[in-house]
């Protein structure tokens, strides 16, 4: 399967390289993230030069969470919330609106839709 | 190459919880509601129960991954739902909160021939005032109860749905989804009467959860 490949390739060969990018981080001074919160590129911004945060960046021309960007960018989830956090401290990223837990009009809208699937 | 979002593709994402015990069939659950094929994002930790990070101890530590599995459901435009798999060890639990923190509610699979399993998923979303409902996910040759039973089994206020489904069928999955929702509904409704409960506090991943798992990379590092 596709996942475990890629589990395997951070057991054995990239891993130390996201840590490296955080410079030794386990956090960003620009705020928390909620794993499925939405990423998506700034307006008018442009691309970091970093190879891996280009990755980032590249992902969300679409906008992706945290945790799909974690996956899909092979990166440890603390880790890719240190980067996106940064992309987002700096203006490259926003972080678009995740919904309250007690938001009925929300779960109205999702039960509609599921029900019509 | 800036293709830009724009103001009317602005995805609103909400998420909700498959837990329950180990093997109980949360990521299957995930795949068949799930329109891509289910995502794994990994977190790296110590198994060490010291969060204390010293050099000399590193030799005894042992590093885990621990892999959530999620999957994705564009309801409507401009509307995501994730579904989040916990992991299935209770002593990550910490990562439960995580995941929680924020989520709508909490679907908890069960194997009836393994009940005890699902207790700590119970306690977690019961301390936490997470609406949930209890899914008996069919196992070939496991035995019949009756809802009854079960819900005396597992000591389960009346107005917790107990329902029955299959993680491995699509559209069982989503009837079991919509079940859940309308529990959810129920619940905000019921809420929104009676005086309000402290709202949970935002997502938040606490430093000590960071730093494990950036200490985990750095010992892999300095052991490799």
């Amino acid at each position: 399967m596709e996942t475990d490949d890629k589990s395997e390739l951070l057991e054995e060969g990239a891993f130390t390289r996201p840590y490296l990018l955080t410079g030794g981080r386990t956090r960003s001074e620009a705020g928390e993230l909620a794993v499925e919160a939405m990423i998506a590129v700034t307006k008018g911004s442009s691309p970091p030069a970093d190879r891996d945060l280009a990755a980032i960046y590249s992902l969300c021309q679409t906008p992706n969470s945290i945790a799909e960007i974690s996956a899909k960018c092979a990166m440890p989830l603390g880790v890719a919330r240190v980067l996106v956090a940064d992309l987002w401290g700096e203006g490259t990223l926003e972080v678009l609106e995740t919904t309250r837990s007690d938001d009925i009009a929300i779960v109205r809208r999702l039960l509609d839709g599921i029900r019509n699937r | 190459m800036a293709s830009e979002i724009d103001s009317q593709q602005r995805p609103v994402s909400a998420k909700i919880v498959i837990s329950g015990g180990f093997g109980v069939g949360k990521t299957t659950f995930v795949s068949a509601v799930s329109e891509i094929a289910p995502l794994r994002t990994e977190a790296k930790m110590t198994s060490a129960a010291s969060g204390v990070d010293d050099a000399t101890f590193v030799q005894q530590k042992t590093s885990t991954t621990v892999a959530m599995d999620f999957g994705k459901i564009t309801v409507e435009q401009g509307l995501v739902l994730y579904v989040f798999g916990t992991p299935g060890q209770d002593r990550f639990g910490f990562m439960w909160n995580d995941i929680t923190a924020g989520a709508l509610g909490a679907l908890i699979l069960v194997d009836t021939r393994r009940l005890d399993e699902c207790f700590n998923a119970i306690d977690f979303f019961e301390e936490r005032g997470v609406p949930f409902v209890i899914g008996l996910n069919q196992f070939d040759g496991a035995p019949q109860h009756s809802i009854d039973d079960i819900r005396e089994a597992l000591d389960l206020d009346r107005a917790v749905p107990i329902v029955r489904t299959d993680a491995r069928g699509c559209e069982t999955a989503l009837e079991t989804l919509v079940q859940l929702l309308t529990h959810v509904l129920q619940s905000l409704s019921a809420k929104a009467v009676a005086p309000p409960r402290p709202e949970r506090p935002a997502p938040v991943v606490t430093d000590d959860m960071r730093s494990r798992a950036m200490s985990a990379l750095a010992t892999e590092r300095s052991g490799a």
